[in-house]
């Protein structure tokens, strides 16, 4: 391998990682506050996809981001309002159920609504425009992807660490009875939670959508999957990690198809997970914690 | 009045077995014009194998797995190796043939007769998951539950990837998938042709179920519903929790491979796809449906849920005309929506399902009119080994 | 004497434990003996559930041993991020990391109840009894799969038919554990611990939200389990009357640390116990 493939597959291996980086983020966000693995978070990156190649039919792509960014907002709040939200005193495998509940009604539905059938993916033609760095070349949409993440991720950790909202999440998500009889609105700070693993995941569609040009209604499934594992392997209900998971699962993604092993880095991604869960399972900058007893 | 009824529920229980055979049988004979609840049986009978074991798993041992497909696959697909006749294997793996130790062993296995291969087949796609649980069971079934569901998912799936991939061409056929895959009919020379098709899928569910229930009922079952109780409480009483979760696990996932080795008898012919997540969401769906923690409630809702699937609410899926009006909605994929609602409804509204976590019993059966009356006139009464709705 | 009635059944040997930053128990030692019932007590937040949770093997203890009947159950030192965290002293005097889980320690004759009932609640009160005594059955796994140990089966049962009728639970066996009233549930978790067979017994706030009365057939009720079934017990517990009442001995923790111990009398009127309770600044 030369020096300008490994550069280049460096880069492509960057790129895909930032995009599983921002759906890690809503993985990783929700299981801090509700210890739910939000199954319906990998159909919910799906149908983001789905509104775009509707909303570029009929506006142009400044206008269309924002809109499906907030048709998936949407989509996530009423998702927690109406499946999540009832079941908040019940067992924790009744919500799990729940999730997974959702996603099997997302996925259905996009079937009936779409067909199963791949539909294409518009081309955002700013996105698309190749760029010539000494040897290297690529689309815009490589060369942003990362940078675009890291400024969401810098801005989040803002909200996160110096707001008062990120300081209820922060409590929420360390000890959930203890912040709601000190008064905190936890209805609001899981709906807050939700809002911004919608947005991350729709921006994070985007990107790797208009890497992969068509949808399907399964596409979600093992993109979903892998950035949870992202996820578990930066430390569960760390955003930072969440960011670092993905990167590392991306680049190793890329590096694994270069060589030829495209089926296997698939099965990678899950060795990966499993690696972590006997080695470290608090992930690798997660904290270790004591159940109380 | 009590020895009364011990003696009569197992005498009741007897007889409804002698007629459940003696309609099977039947059914098997005339099986030509009843072919859709033929099949559709059969298929009742195979899901309601991965439903109970998802329930022991899911139910009674609290524990969360999502790899039905994936054990699924394991035992179609060894179950669809050792079974394909040896004669037809070059035709069925035409692209790169069927690698030279596997065709050695199909060989060597021609000496017994066909039922016999397909048993080990399935015994042994049983095992082969059940190795593959054991190991994903030690690191992950160590740590909270959760990482079970997401670790079997991401199996379920990895699996899936691999046998479609081209390095498993000569085992697997690739993407090509399996066909020429012998049904149920035994086969036998002293039996009338064609004879199996209801009995084999309902005899080995009836084997493998019942040995789950034993295995519930067995001082091992109470041990796994103590962790599902309390796992912290259940150590506490000298109950080691890896290894009777790993016991359950394992338990769990042979007998989904054996319903997976049944399934590709079923169908005739297998492909990757068969296998996606879509298809352990079906099974969630049966299991949630009939009730956590009731076998009886799994075994029913199987039978349901498939009958309606396959044939009550097919018209869903066709457009439907009133009065020369289409109704708009009636397409296909519309059936999948409705069932992935009623899974919602099931979910969130009545959350035991159609049991609860109580068993089939002949005295609630033959009280149920009188209870109906009593009900209507002081209000809801919990049965017996009822709760309270939590 | 002989050799056995002087080792402790419990020794805790400068056992710390600490979360984080935060030291739980702090540099804590204790001795049970054969046939003593001891109380561990001391404010809210002091520490004392936590030693217990060292005991039975659910936490691992920062540093320090615990031995039960001369043996070692439990061993640990400051390691990996604890070498830098740690607070607590003795720090280098242990040196081995010995960790069985719960359910070994549990094997070896210790039981405990928890400060929050933790019963089966879903299963019947039987059912909760008959449990313990899975973990002492001999048959394997298919053979009680099938169902061909029988007689072993029968015998646990007959057993725990004996425990409950023992602890007057006889006639509600088939009650479901939940809808026992809260003394009963209590009741029921004690009897549970006691199917397992152990020689010592731990109990965590076994009259918490009892009234006087409740308190009263609480104390009496331990006493008659202690001579029925040969026991030696280590009991944390708020109500000061049970306590002063029933104990041979009395630790006082604080903070993590022991502040006094000996007989009720002394405890009652050392000053470090007083200003522990009252709160007066040392
Ligand atoms: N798993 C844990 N992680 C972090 N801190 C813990 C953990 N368990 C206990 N602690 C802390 O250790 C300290 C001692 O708690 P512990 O439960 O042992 O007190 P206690 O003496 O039993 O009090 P109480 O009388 O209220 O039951 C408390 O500050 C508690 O918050
Ligand atoms: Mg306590």
């Amino acid at each position: 391998m030369s020096l300008t493939t490994f550069i280049q597959h460096i880069l492509t291996g960057v790129s895909l990682g930032g995009a599983y980086a921002l759906i890690a983020i809503g993985y990783t966000l929700v299981y801090g506050i509700l210890l739910l693995i939000n199954f319906a978070h990998s159909d919910i990156f799906m149908m983001a996809g789905y509104f775009m190649i509707f909303a570029m039919a009929t506006m142009p792509w400044p206008i269309a981001i924002p809109v499906v960014i907030v048709a998936t907002v949407i989509l996530g709040v009423l998702i927690e309002k109406a499946a999540y939200k009832p079941l908040r005193s019940a067992p924790r495998m009744s919500i799990m159920i729940s999730s997974i509940g959702v996603s099997y009604l997302l996925q259905n539905l996009a079937t009936y609504l779409f067909s199963a059938l791949p539909k294409g993916y518009p081309t955002i033609a700013p996105l698309k425009k190749v760029f010539q760095l000494g040897p290297v070349s690529a689309s815009l949409v490589t060369f942003l992807t990362p940078v675009l993440t890291l400024i969401l991720v810098f801005i989040l950790m803002y909200l996160i660490n110096h707001t008062k909202l990120g300081m209820a999440m922060r409590a929420v998500s360390k000890d959930y009875d203890t912040s709601k009889l000190m008064g905190i609105k936890i209805n609001q700070i899981i709906s807050l939670t939700f809002v911004i693993g919608s947005t991350m995941a729709a921006i994070g569609s985007i990107l790797y959508f208009t890497d992969r040009m068509s949808v399907t209604p399964f596409s979600g499934t093992l993109p979903g999957l892998k950035c949870f594992v992202a996820a578990v392997l930066g430390g569960i209900g760390s955003v930072p990690g969440a960011v670092l998971g993905g990167f590392i699962i991306g680049i190793s993604e890329t590096f694994l198809t270069a060589l030829g092993y495209s089926t296997y880095s698939d099965a990678f991604t899950f060795m990966l997970l499993i690696l972590i869960l006997i080695f470290r399972p608090t992930g690798l900058i997660g904290e270790t914690v004591t159940d109380k007893v | 009045m009590k020895l009364n009824n011990k003696k009569t529920y197992p005498m009741l229980s007897i007889a409804a077995l002698v007629v459940l055979a003696v309609l099977l049988i039947l059914l098997e004979i005339n099986k030509n014009t009843f072919g859709m609840a033929v099949s559709i049986l059969q298929k009742s009978a195979i899901l309601a194998i991965v439903a109970v074991s998802m329930n022991l798993l899911n139910g009674f041992t609290g524990l969360f797995s999502l790899g039905q497909a994936g054990f699924m696959a394991i035992g179609a697909y060894v179950t669809a190796i050792f079974s394909i006749p040896t004669e037809t294997i070059d035709s069925v793996y035409y692209t790169g043939g069927l690698a030279p130790w596997l065709k050695a062993m199909k060989v060597g296995l021609d000496v017994l007769p066909g039922f016999l291969q397909i048993s080990l087949g399935i015994l042994a796609g049983g095992l082969v998951a059940a190795v593959f649980a054991a190991l994903i069971g030690i690191p992950v079934l160590r740590l909270k539950s959760d990482y079970l569901a997401i670790a079997t998912l991401g199996f379920s799936e990895i699996i899936r990837a691999i046998i479609s991939s081209p390095q498993m061409d000569k085992i697997t056929n690739g993407s090509y998938g399996l066909k020429n895959i012998p049904g149920f009919a035994l086969g036998l020379d002293f039996l009338p042709a064609g004879i199996g098709t209801l009995l084999v899928p309902f005899s080995v569910a009836g084997l493998c179920i019942g040995f789950m229930v034993l295995v519930i009922r067995s001082s091992y079952g109470r041990a796994f519903m103590a962790i599902r109780e309390d796992g912290v409480a259940a150590e506490a009483m000298g109950i080691n929790l890896l290894k009777h979760k790993e016991i359950s696990f394992i338990i769990s996932s042979f007998f989904t491979a054996v319903a997976g080795g049944l399934l590709a008898m079923f169908m005739r012919s297998i492909e990757a796809r068969t296998f996606q997540i879509t298809l352990t969401y079906d099974i969630l769906l049966i299991v949630v449906i009939g009730g956590l923690g009731s076998i009886t409630g799994s075994i029913l809702s199987a039978f349901l849920v498939t009958a309606a699937k396959e044939w009550w609410l097919r018209f869903f899926d066709t457009p439907l005309v009133i009065g020369g009006v289409t109704i708009p909605l009636f397409r296909t994929g519309f059936r999948m929506v409705i069932f992935s609602l009623l899974l919602m409804l099931v979910v969130l509204f009545f959350r035991r399902g159609l049991m609860g976590n109580r068993e089939f019993a002949w005295a609630d059966l033959l009280s149920w009119p009188r209870n109906l009356s009593k009900k209507a006139s002081s209000g809801p009464k919990t049965g017996k080994g009822g709760k309270k709705n939590d | 004497m002989t050799e056995q009635t002087l080792v402790p059944v419990l020794e805790l040997k400068d056992i710390t434990m600490q979360f984080g930053g935060v030291v739980a128990v702090d540099n804590l030692s204790l001795q049970v003996h054969r046939g003593e019932i001891v109380a561990l007590i001391g404010p809210n937040g002091a520490g004392k559930t936590t030693a217990f949770n060292v005991v039975t093997g659910v936490y691992a203890p920062t540093n320090g041993q615990v031995q039960f009947k001369g043996q070692t159950i439990a061993e640990n030192f400051p390691r990996g991020k604890m070498e830098t965290l740690y607070a607590g002293q003795n720090k280098g005097v242990y040196t081995a990391k010995v960790w069985p889980t719960p359910d070994l320690i549990t094997k070896k004759g210790i039981a405990r109840t928890f400060q929050n009932i933790r019963l089966f609640k879903n299963m019947t009160v039987f059912e909760n009894v008959l449990i313990a005594k899975h973990m002492n059955m001999k048959a394997g796994f298919f053979s009680a799969a099938f169902h061909l140990n029988g007689r072993e089966e029968e015998q646990m049962r007959q057993e725990s038919l004996k425990l409950l009728e023992m602890v007057n639970l006889l006639d509600l066996k088939d009650e479901i554990a939940d809808n026992l009233p809260y003394g009963k549930q209590r009741r029921l978790e004690i009897a549970r611990a006691l199917a397992t067979a152990p020689d010592l017994l731990l109990l965590d706030e076994p009259a918490a939200g009892m009234n006087p009365q409740e308190t009263h057939a609480l104390t009496a009720f331990i006493r008659q389990i202690k001579k029925d079934f040969d026991l030696t017990i280590l009991m944390i517990e708020h109500h000061m009357n049970l306590v002063m009442d029933i104990s041979d001995r009395i630790y006082v923790i604080d903070f993590g640390e022991l502040i006094a111990t000996g007989t009720p009398e002394q405890v009652q009127n050392d000053p470090a116990v007083i200003a522990a309770y009252l709160g007066v600044d040392e």
